[in-house]
Parts: C-alpha cells; sequence; structure tokens
C-alpha cells in the first residue's frame, strides 16, 4: 500500500512546483490555477495523515478547503475578469498600475 | 498498489510540471486536469472515495471549467514576454530545491518507514455524513454562508459597469 512517507514527499514536491509557478509565471490565471496546485498538495498531506491517524477529521478538512477553494475561484476568477477590463492585460506587474 | 501508486505519482508530477511550464494557459488548464485525476486516484487508493468524487466533481468538474471559460472570454494568448527574467528564476528554483529537501529530511525523520495502516476508518459516503452533520455541523452552516456570499461577491464584481452606470457602486 506504499508507506506515509512516500505520500508525504509526492505532496512536498506538488506544493513547491505550485510555490515556484507563483513566483516565476506573470499570467494571473496562472498563478491562479498554482494557488490551487498548492491547495490540493496540502489536501494529499491532509487524506494521507487521515489515514495514518485512523479517525476521518482530517478529510472533513479537505471537504472544507474544497469548499473554500470553490469559493477562491468565483470571486477570484471574476476579479481577474475585472482587472482585464480596466488594464486590458493580464499581467501580474502591470496590475501593480492600478493602485496609482 | 506499488505500481498505481507510481503510475499516478508520474501523472501528477508531470502535471504539475506542465502547469508551471506551459505557455498557452489553455494547455495549463488541460495539465491541471491531469493532475487533478491523478489526484482523486490517490484519494481512492487512500480508501477516501467520497472525497475522491468530489475532487473530480468540484475541481475537475466545476472550477477548471470556470478557469478554462474565462480563458476563452478573455482571449488570453501566449504570455508576451518569457516569464519574468533567468535572475528570478534561477533563484526560485534554487530556493525550490533547498526547500524540498529540508522537507524530505523532515519527512523523513518523523514517517520515514511507516505502513499505512490497513483496514481502519473508511471515508465512505455514510461515514463523512455522520461526523459531518454532527461533529461539525456549525462548519457546514458556515461554509454554506461563506458559498452564499461567494456567489453573491462574484456577482457584484461581474455586473459592476451596470452598476456604476446607475449610479449605484
Amino acid at each position: 500500500m506504499g508507506s506515509v512517507s512516500s505520500y508525504l514527499i509526492l505532496s512536498a514536491l506538488l506544493f513547491t512546483i505550485g510555490a515556484l509557478g507563483v513566483v516565476i509565471r506573470r499570467n494571473a490565471i496562472v498563478v491562479f490555477m498554482c494557488i490551487e496546485l498548492m491547495l490540493n498538495a496540502v489536501n494529499l498531506t491532509f487524506v494521507t495523515l487521515s489515514k495514518h491517524q485512523g479517525n476521518l477529521d482530517g478529510e472533513i478538512a479537505v471537504f472544507f478547503v474544497m469548499v473554500v477553494a470553490a469559493a477562491e475561484a468565483a470571486v477570484g476568477l471574476a476579479i481577474i475578469i475585472a482587472v482585464f477590463r480596466s488594464i486590458q492585460s493580464l499581467d501580474t506587474p502591470g496590475a501593480s498600475s492600478m493602485s496609482r | 498498489m506499488a505500481l498505481s501508486f507510481t503510475i499516478l505519482a508520474l501523472l501528477a508530477v508531470l502535471g504539475g510540471i506542465g502547469v508551471v511550464a506551459f505557455r498557452n494557459p489553455i494547455h495549463c488548464a488541460l495539465s491541471m486536469i491531469v493532475n487533478m485525476v491523478a489526484l482523486a486516484g490517490f484519494y481512492a487508493l487512500l480508501e477516501a472515495h467520497f472525497l475522491a468524487t468530489v475532487q473530480i466533481i468540484v475541481y475537475a468538474g466545476a472550477i477548471i471549467v470556470l478557469v478554462v471559460f474565462v480563458i476563452m472570454l478573455l482571449n488570453v494568448k501566449e504570455e508576451s514576454s518569457q516569464g519574468r527574467g533567468m535572475l528570478l528564476t534561477t533563484s526560485a528554483s534554487i530556493f525550490g530545491i533547498v526547500f524540498l529537501v529540508f522537507l524530505g529530511r523532515l519527512i523523513n525523520e518523523s514517517f520515514g518507514g511507516i505502513p499505512l495502516p490497513t483496514n481502519l476508518v473508511e471515508g465512505s459516503v455514510e461515514n463523512i455524513g455522520k461526523i459531518l452533520y454532527t461533529k461539525y455541523v456549525f462548519t457546514f452552516e458556515v461554509a454554506g454562508a461563506l458559498l452564499l456570499t461567494a456567489i453573491v461577491g462574484a456577482t457584484m464584481l461581474a455586473k459592476r459597469e451596470r452598476l456604476v452606470k446607475k449610479g449605484v457602486a
């Protein structure tokens, strides 16, 4: 069935990939997807440790993370559309010009 | 079991790398789906059947469809410049590798060699429902309120122009 540490290391790898994507990429939608990637990596940790502990509390936490991710997707994409309407671009550095 | 773990791990990591590496946002979204489905497979391996189903429905079925819809709506082309420049990319990668080595050592010290327990509790719909509607019922209601707030907020942001014209906001 595989060991606990193999799942956790895979999860750490996915989290690192997501974090690198947030730093490296400029497109706001791709940055958004990288944040979802990090959330998913943490979800895998929750499920693995829930199995390890032998109770369902971790899986409930994953359920609520999914709820928050869905809400975040709705509001985040609406914000991305609003920003695109005002500056005609999706680059994250360009959005800082809105503060002026 | 070991073979399915290897295949799923390969799919998940390749999907994750694809999200970061592809230039076209549509390709990023498609590799995100590969990653999500692989993670659903992991949940099934860990006997969290309810979460495996919800992962497919909510992530691959709703969130990614929303993302693809926005990409199509805004007609996003490939990125104009090559990311953020060499210096930042290199230093971020080095930092990522150091972070990963640190985490790996930490995990090995805490959980090294511990096998996953078998035939313990199963994350079936029945078991999840029981605990969700007893121990976590307040959190469940708060989650409903959060979703309602998100719907209202998203509608406000999307309809802003018309409201500005009317002088409401």
